[in-house]
């Protein structure tokens, strides 16, 4: 009986898998496709990948034999590595600086003054789950939430701009204007 | 080394500015790179290479052209274009000044 193997064409080159090495590719590329999902070079990448892994089982490959076996892609898939994306020390760095655990309004990507983007980020929940909370306690408070919202707006300090962040849109920037008018105005009654 | 963990993050923010490096001397493919790092403290593999290079492109530092090869598919030679060049100049520059700084800091 003859044993059966796959040809997989990787990027420009086409080799011809035992069975277990090639479910050990797929799972690879699998992943690495999973890592640069949302990536818009995710298809370059994955080329470029391809071409890596049949360049090196074509260089692991025994004289006179054509079919990779898992020992050959065991070793190339090492020496290529699991697909890292770039810059993922500066996303710990964000982190970091995020973990600083104070409650402060978020201008940067807010829709009226950054009360939620605060929550979320203190909390390390979504934006949006909490905008969804809020706008849920607005209908079952009956319009009171707007009143704590307003207090909130009014009392929670700024959390210092970023750089490279999300844009400021235009009503967050109206709002932070009257935050500190009325501020000013408090702070003049009270000295 | 136990403080590995603190040093990790400074070798992996420090790979991008070393790849401008190396693709600024000649162009370069892949593998050039990766040998050129291998016996350095920033060893990488191809898994972080070619998304590097990729985001590298897409800020437009990079820009590559195939060439044929006498073995095997053509391969993609990456060179610094002009804005590559110039973040790389004033890399280089931050680079000579943070190590002043870390070399002086302290001695007094």
């Amino acid at each position: 009986m003859q044993r059966l193997y796959i040809t997989a064409t990787l990027n420009r080159s086409t080799l011809q898998f035992e069975e277990a090495a090639y479910a050990r590719l797929e799972s690879y590329l699998a992943e690495a496709s999973r890592t640069l999902a949302g990536n818009p070079d995710q298809a370059e990448i994955l080329s470029d990948l391809e071409q890596a892994i049949a360049d090196q089982c074509s260089k692991r490959l025994q004289p006179g034999s054509s079919v990779v076996t898992l020992a050959e892609l065991q070793p190339a898939l090492e020496e290529i590595g699991p697909v890292q994306i770039p810059g993922s020390a500066i996303g710990s760095d964000r982190e970091f600086r995020f973990s600083g655990r104070t409650l402060q309004q978020v201008s940067e990507g807010a829709m009226i003054s950054g009360v939620c983007m605060g929550f979320a980020r203190y909390f390390g929940l979504d934006v949006t789950l909490l905008r969804i909370m809020a706008i849920v306690l607005l209908i079952a408070s009956g319009g009171t939430m707007v009143l704590v919202y307003v207090i909130l707006m009014l009392l929670l300090p700024y959390a210092p701009a970023e750089r490279g962040g999300a844009p400021v849109r235009k009503i967050p920037t109206w709002s932070r204007r009257f935050v500190e008018y009325v501020r000013a105005k408090f702070s003049a009654v009270t000295s | 080394m136990s403080n590995d963990s603190k040093l990790a993050p400074i070798r992996k923010g420090l790979l991008e500015f070393l790849v401008l490096k190396i693709v600024g001397a000649r162009s370069a493919y892949v593998p050039d790179i990766l040998r050129r790092l291998a016996d350095t403290e920033f060893a990488t593999q191809e898994g972080t290479l070619y998304p590097l290079l990729s985001k590298l492109r897409r800020e437009d530092l990079v820009q590559y052209e195939w060439q044929e090869s006498d073995a095997g598919p053509p391969r993609k030679y990456y060179r610094l274009t002009d804005a590559g060049k110039a973040q790389l100049a004033s890399l280089d520059a931050y680079w000579n000044r943070i190590n002043r700084t870390i070399v002086e800091i302290g001695q007094h």
